[in-house]
């Protein structure tokens, strides 16, 4: 693919791309196949591989419930990495893109980059009309430039034509399509695929329904005063749902009991009025779906032994998103005109306040409004201080020299998972960065690992319900610690940081409610602690660097990953408020305008190597079947 | 943020201009009168830039240009892209904007790469790529020439297509990364 030539002339390295890479040959198909599994590999390896913290979504536990302890599955959905998060001022609360409400706010072609008006988008079928994607032997999402891949049959620029890839010469002849003009092939390709068999059977499926959707528009456009946030687009979309689901609810048995609640919602037509539906092609027709040409079937089957024999069938991604159930064969796949990308808006699941708000203009990554987490909660990052390369010698720092390189945001800043022994104290540390203008106070608290009644916190899958003692356990300073305000300045002076620094003392908030007197939740090691490692370890800027130790258990297995609870009291801009709306994760000092905000995180700092001891018990136990050991 | 360890490089091997940016000596900067470089960029050792594949004319014309905090990893080559058109033979130059790190090994052949892009190990960036703000290219990519790569996507596999919208903080978070990168990266005197 790839050719490296050592070019004479100019006695430097010239590289030259060969594009002669023919798609469709098996070869090309194996290495690609190859390169996605391992960029799949990594890309999930990293996010095991690296210590986290992640942030919790209240959206899936109830607000006043502790989350799940994380080394229950449930937990992980729930978990998500501070910058893909969003925060809504008017709830005082963490949303996730899981529970936001999404609309569309503008497309686009992702190939073209033209922005389709909404009006155009619904009779080009949410396709592009000016460049084509999946040419049929192609991996799926490979685009096409329509004006450079057509040619001419016979004569230059005489017609018919022909659609023709670039990659991997394939060409539309083999399907039989042919053009009258060498532009607008989109155009002329949406005229096939209107009348494709899916087509045929939504046009008629709209026009079913087509009266009762009209009644239904014109009622909800009253109740559509009194819920100012749906837009039309979004109204008359579940409007359409609510009639596809009507027509399920009569169909299937048993789910129209499910439906009495939606009755009183849809006024004007009764869906039970509506003629019964009919389709266009009768079931019994359906032989060329699968169901019946036998001996073709067993030929294709046989043929899928031979060599590049696999090529003949469709793969799974170029036909899971058709509508409509398609050929399996891989000749019989078209090009499809490329679909269309949107921006999105995004709102408050609870108080339907816009979260995010892009800019109208195509490519441009500013929004109006973006309220993301990252602005409003510090930022933790995990360090082990062991790993930190600070007193290096000059050769293992030249060592280091010759193997950095560029490393990627997602690996750049974490560390790798650390494995620890059982029965051993492992220091660790967590970086606290305030992104507020304002000095905030952070406070922390473990949550317990063993719970009653459940089997005890860790991986230990033995169902018993005997007490378990936790796997291991977490020192960190119980009292609370103050991290500086954000400030433009620490982006650009690297050394005046000191002066800076001692201001900040004098603006650390009046002692009540936030001094270290309160221990309430924190679970102090039994073996006691060397002290030396817990508490804060390091202020610079507005981040706070605090050490804990990780106290492993005797008997300790599985994951190092436990929940946290993180309250920060910040001063308040407005003067002390009345009392909070909906309190969810949130509790308000109601005396001063000091204000508090908690939320939990997930810290997974590595895994628990297994003891020696067990192993070699593993090894007595798989030498029982040998007669000597009795 | 300070606290991250720093990634060292030995200070003979680099030389630093005026606007911070600083370049191995081990790197191949060919026509280096057709490049600019914005300031605080970094091209690692073995990285080849090939300023001299110019427009054939008279006179200065600038083939690459590179924003500010980039940078160009090991071993990568970035050079113009060509074609034919019309029966002539002709180089075109090559825009990266600012914040753009391209990983270690990585061939670039675009016409235009925005700000704020990530692009990975091992990557092919086929001839005339167009690849907007905030994009990100995955590990062992290959973009075919004329590919578009739309702001604010992950890209990934070999042809490269989409994986994902990537999340409406990458702005910040690369530019916080990028800006890391460049005050991590201390040189070391050689003992
Ligand atoms: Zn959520
Ligand atoms: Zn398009
Ligand atoms: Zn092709
Ligand atoms: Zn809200």
């Amino acid at each position: 693919m790839l050719n490296r030539m050592h070019d004479e002339g100019h006695n430097t390295t010239a590289v030259v791309i060969s594009w002669t890479l023919c798609l469709r040959s098996l070869c090309t198909r194996q290495k690609q196949a190859k390169s996605r599994e391992f960029v799949k590999k990594e890309r999930s390896g990293l996010r095991q591989m690296a210590c986290s913290v992640l942030f919790h979504c209240p959206c899936l536990n109830p607000p006043t419930d502790p989350p799940p302890p994380p080394s229950q599955a449930s937990s992980s959905t729930s978990n998500h990495p501070l910058h893909t998060l969003f925060f809504c001022e008017e709830c005082d609360a963490i949303r996730c893109d899981r529970c936001v409400s999404v609309e569309v706010s503008a497309y686009h072609c992702p190939n073209c980059l033209f922005e389709v008006p909404s009006a155009s988008v619904r009779a080009e079928k949410n396709r592009c009309t000016n460049t084509l994607s999946v040419v049929p032997s192609d991996p799926p999402g490979l685009t096409w430039d329509t004006q450079s891949s057509s040619i001419s049959l016979g004569a230059i620029n005489e017609p018919p034509f022909l659609l023709f890839c670039n990659f991997c010469r394939w060409d539309s002849s083999e399907l039989g399509i042919k053009f009258d003009k060498p532009t607008g092939l989109a155009a002329q390709l949406q005229r096939h695929e209107d009348s494709a068999p899916e087509m045929l059977e939504f046009e008629r499926l709209k026009e079913h329904f087509a009266t009762y959707l009209r009644a239904q528009q014109s009622s909800s456009a009253t109740s559509q005063q009194s819920q100012p946030h749906h837009r039309s687009h979004h109204t008359s979309l579940t409007v359409a749902t609510a009639a596809a689901s009507s027509a399920l609810a009569r169909d299937i048995p048993g789910v129209s009991k499910h439906r009495r609640k939606d009755k009183d919602r849809g006024a004007g037509i009764d869906k039970e009025e509506l003629p019964i539906y009919k389709s266009r092609i009768e079931s019994a027709s359906l032989g060329t779906l699968g169901l019946g040409a036998d001996e073709e079937d067993v030929e294709f089957l046989k043929k899928l032994d031979t060599e590049n024999g696999i090529e003949d069938v469709a793969r799974l991604e170029q036909r899971w998103t058709g509508s409509w159930q398609g050929s399996i064969h891989s000749r019989d796949l078209r090009p499809l005109r490329m679909p269309l990308h949107s921006k999105k808006s995004k709102r408050c699941p609870v108080c339907r306040h816009i979260l995010i708000k892009p800019e109208q203009k195509t490519q441009s990554v500013r929004y109006k409004i973006k309220l993301v987490a990252a602005n409003y909660l510090p930022s933790i990052v995990p360090l082990f201080p062991s790993l930190t390369p600070q007193g290096l010698t000059a050769a293992q720092k030249k060592a280091l020299s010759t193997k950095g390189s560029t490393m990627s945001v997602d690996e750049g800043i974490d560390h790798p998972l650390v494995s620890m022994h059982a029965g051993r104290t492992y220091p660790f540390q967590l970086a606290f960065t305030n992104p507020l203008y304002d000095p905030i106070h952070v406070k922390l608290s473990v949550q317990r690992q063993s719970l009653p009644s459940t089997s005890s916190s860790g991986t230990t899958d033995s169902g018993s319900t005997k007490k378990v003692p936790p796997n291991f356990a977490i020192n960190l300073p119980t009292s609370s610690f103050p991290i500086s305000a954000y400030a433009e300045a620490w982006e650009y002076e690297d050394e005046d940081e000191e002066e800076m620094l001692l201001d900040d003392e004098a603006l650390a908030i009046g002692g009540s409610g936030i001094s270290s007197s309160n221990n309430t939740g924190s679970r102090k090691g039994k073996g006691g602690s060397s002290s030396a490692n817990i508490g804060v370890i390091e202020r610079k800027a507005n981040v706070t660097v605090v050490g804990g130790e990780v106290v492993v258990g005797k008997e300790g297995r599985g994951d190092v990953k436990f929940n946290m609870m993180v309250s920060y009291t910040y001063r308040s801009d407005e003067p002390s408020q009345t009392t909070s709306i909906k309190g969810e994760g949130k509790t308000r000092t109601a005396a001063s305008e000091m204000k508090t905000f908690s939320f939990w995180v997930v810290v997974h700092l590595g895994g628990i190597i297994v003891r020696d001891r067990e192993k070699d018990r593993d090894r007595e136990r798989g030498s029982e079947e040998n007669p000597r050991e009795g | 943020m300070p606290l991250l360890p720093p990634i060292w490089y030995i200070k003979a091997e680099f030389i630093e201009t005026d606007t911070g940016n600083k370049v191995s000596r081990k790197a191949t900067i060919a026509g280096p009168q057709n490049i600019i470089l914005g300031g605080k960029t970094i091209i690692s050792n073995g990285a080849i830039i090939r300023g001299d594949l110019r427009r054939t004319g008279p006179g200065h014309a600038v083939v690459i240009s590179l924003g500010r905090y980039c940078v160009v990893g090991e071993g990568c080559v970035v050079r113009p892209p060509y074609k034919t058109y019309r029966g002539n033979f002709n180089y075109y130059p090559m825009k990266i904007g600012d914040h753009v790190h391209i990983g270690a090994g990585s061939v670039v052949e675009a016409a235009s790469i925005g700000n704020h892009v990530e692009i990975g190990k091992n990557c092919i960036i086929g001839k005339f790529t167009i690849i907007k703000d905030c994009a990100k290219i995955e590990d062992n990519t290959i973009l075919p020439p004329n590919t578009v790569v739309p702001a604010l996507v992950r890209f990934g596999g070999a042809p490269g297509v989409f994986v994902e919208d990537l999340p409406e903080s990458t702005q910040e978070m690369v530019e916080q990364y990028t800006k890391q990168y460049y005050t991590r990266f201390q040189p070391l005197e050689q003992a």
